[in-house]
């Protein structure tokens, strides 16, 4: 394999990585508790400016030429954890105005509008954001201590999201394997019938809401530390729905369709209109991409609405009748 | 400076009103969230674009905009969301039907038009002094439009049958059926009514603008949202009320704060009102459609 190829695979391998802890954390909130949360991107933004900050280190001269908040250099795992936290309790905060009291399609508007906002402010605010320039040349993990050859570094770098991709994912089956789901999945699919049942659905909603932004916190610290750049006209509000389509496709409520999703839609799909030859004028082939995007999302809703990998039938079946009903077969 | 300040105030909450009272209107006859909304305005801004341009009076140009943004939402609904609708889609999955539609209309307006900005050509009309406030002469037009929209519209609701049989079915469509109203004529009437305001609305936002591209209605949606939610969603005259709010603390912050932070403002009182009064300002029907849960 050349150098190129082998360069240019590991960094698709990031992205799979990235993008499949994304669409599990989207999936435990959209496809598990039916939360429809337009404000993803949100909160991975926010892990990855955390992530960014605690590793630029101090508003030095080297780093004077932009503006953030703070200015840290942590060793490696802090600043992506403190990327997952930081996710988390925006995801805390925006849930306790919008979760609490809400019905879900009014949830749905104000996450949209969460995100829309969320680009204003990130965007205008030079002082703490840096405006549209965004940050750059922010330090990769460990690339100092390592002593790499490039191509060598970058699959360190799979390597290191291929650890938190399996460590989101052992959390992520954790809670989807549990009794807990099935509280969740009772709150997406009734909420009154779980709450009659006395399940506490805000905050059911709530902490799947929350996990869901630790895990898009980190998977943007995670993405940041191999692009070394952070602007927010990167994190805009149609990117969640490349993750919803990717759900859609793939297959919700189920965590094996979530991951296939993150390979079909952001990773194949989106990769593979790369090597179209340009034409037309700049802006084109994005405008026909996110159209593609679109009409991905409304033929599966139409035909496959339930995705390659459809959400497992739970059949419970009911001890005490069924040996009613064999009894009866036997006196007959 | 204050005066003037209301003035503005009070042409943006003309086109809130127009836009806000639309989406109201949409979403409590027809039950969907339409996220689509603010793309179809640009549309309509676009269409009324060509046919100023064309030569025709602009202000035509806006009546072309509102009828082309009745007939989109029409067949939006008749093409689009009912079949979905009919093939057992859940308030879920709609959603995600409108917001798809949304990202496929502004990307095809990006495609037609790129990612350029246009100016409906307004000739600068002279400018008009009322009680210490200054007006330019399409100002004066916009509001005019707001002014007389709203007041049809409360007429049409009030004093017609049809107006009756569309709160009827906003409130309980079923019951609405079982009292003799074609619900199915009431909610295609709805998306063409709720359409024309949507129209209108973006019409008179790109001229109050001065130049608009593909996503600036989408970008609109926050203050609309805002004031209709103030105002209690799917109440018409919570979000005149909401649309006045949300219009002259957006002007107001722009004076005192920094234009850039307009919405932000919307944002904030968005989300102080979701904290005291989920169910908005008005908010009989909003209790009964179950809006907090």
């Amino acid at each position: 394999m050349s150098t190129a190829w082998s360069f240019y695979l590991s960094t698709v391998m990031v992205y799979l990585g990235v993008n499949v802890m994304a669409c599990l954390g989207l999936n435990l909130q959209y496809g598990f508790t039916g939360i429809l949360n337009f404000s993803f991107i949100v909160y991975q933004a926010a892990g990855a400016y955390t992530a960014a900050v605690l590793t630029l280190g101090p508003h030095t001269a080297a780093m004077s030429f932009q503006r953030y908040i703070g200015g840290w250099s942590l060793p490696f795992p802090i600043p992506i954890l403190a990327g997952g936290a930081v996710g988390g309790a925006l995801a805390a905060a925006v849930g306790w105005i919008a979760l609490r009291r809400l019905r879900g399609d009014y949830q749905a508007m104000v996450f949209l509008v969460v995100s829309l906002i969320a680009t204003s402010v990130a965007t205008n605010d030079v002082g703490l954001f840096n405006g549209s320039a965004g940050l750059s040349v922010i330090p990769k993990p460990l690339s100092g201590v390592v002593g790499m050859s490039l191509v060598g570094y970058q699959w360190f770098y799979v390597g290191i999201t291929a650890i938190f991709c399996l460590l989101v994912y052992i959390v992520v089956r954790r809670i989807t394997s549990s009794p807990l789901s099935r509280s969740l999945r009772a709150v997406r699919d009734h909420e009154q019938a779980a709450a009659a049942l006395g399940k506490n659905v805000a905050a059911l909603r709530m902490v799947s809401f929350v996990v869901g932004g630790v895990i898009a916190g980190i998977s943007g610290a995670v993405l940041v530390g191999f692009i070394s750049a952070w602007s927010p006209g990167a994190w805009l509000y149609p990117e969640t729905f490349v993750f919803f389509t990717a759900l859609i496709v793939g297959g919700t409520a189920r965590n094996a369709g979530a991951a296939l999703g993150a390979l079909l839609v952001p990773v194949i799909f989106l990769e593979s209109t790369r090597f179209l030859p340009q034409f037309g004028p700049p802006g084109l082939i994005d405008a026909l991409q996110w159209v593609a995007i679109g009409l991905m999302a409304l033929v599966f809703l139409w035909f496959w609405p339930r995705g390659v990998l459809p959400e497992r039938r739970r059949i419970i079946a009911l001890p005490t009748l069924r040996k009613e009903s064999e009894r009866e077969g036997a006196q007959a | 400076m204050f005066l003037q300040t209301v003035g503005f105030g009070i042409v943006t909450a003309s086109i809130l009103a127009l836009a806000a009272v639309g989406f109201t209107v949409q979403f409590s006859v027809t039950n969907i969230l339409n996220l689509a909304y603010g793309d179809v305005m640009t549309a309509s801004a676009f269409v009324a674009y060509v046919s100023a341009t064309a030569g025709l009076n602009p202000w035509i140009g806006m009546i072309t905009g509102g009828i082309f943004g009745s007939l989109f939402s029409y067949l939006l609904n008749r093409f689009v969301y009912t079949p979905f609708i009919r093939r057992g889609s859940k308030l879920f999955v709609m959603i995600i039907v409108t917001i798809s539609m949304s990202l496929i209309l502004q990307n095809v307006m990006q495609i037609i038009w790129g990612p350029n900005f246009f100016t409906v050509p307004i000739p600068a009309g002279s400018s008009v002094r009322f009680l210490g406030m200054i007006f330019t002469t399409s100002q004066i037009v916009i509001i005019a439009v707001a002014v007389a929209a709203m007041l049809g519209l409360h007429s049409l609701l009030t004093f017609t049958k049809l107006g009756k049989a569309m709160r009827a079915t906003a409130t309980d469509p079923e019951l609405a059926r079982n009292c003799g109203i074609r619900t199915k004529r009431i909610t295609d009437l709805a998306w063409l009514l709720s359409g024309l305001l949507c129209g209108l609305g973006g019409v008179a936002l790109v001229i109050d603008l001065g130049s608009f591209q593909s996503t600036t209605g989408g970008e609109f949606l926050v203050p609309i949202i805002a004031a209709a939610i103030l105002g209690g969603v799917g109440q018409p005259y919570g979000a005149m009320l909401g649309a006045l709010v949300i219009g002259m603390a957006t002007e107001m912050a722009a004076l005192v704060i920094n234009p850039e932070y307009k919405e932000v403002v919307a944002f904030g009182l968005l989300i102080v009102m979701l904290l005291i009064r989920p169910q908005g300002l008005l908010a009989e029907v909003a209790s009964q459609k179950e809006v907090a849960a």
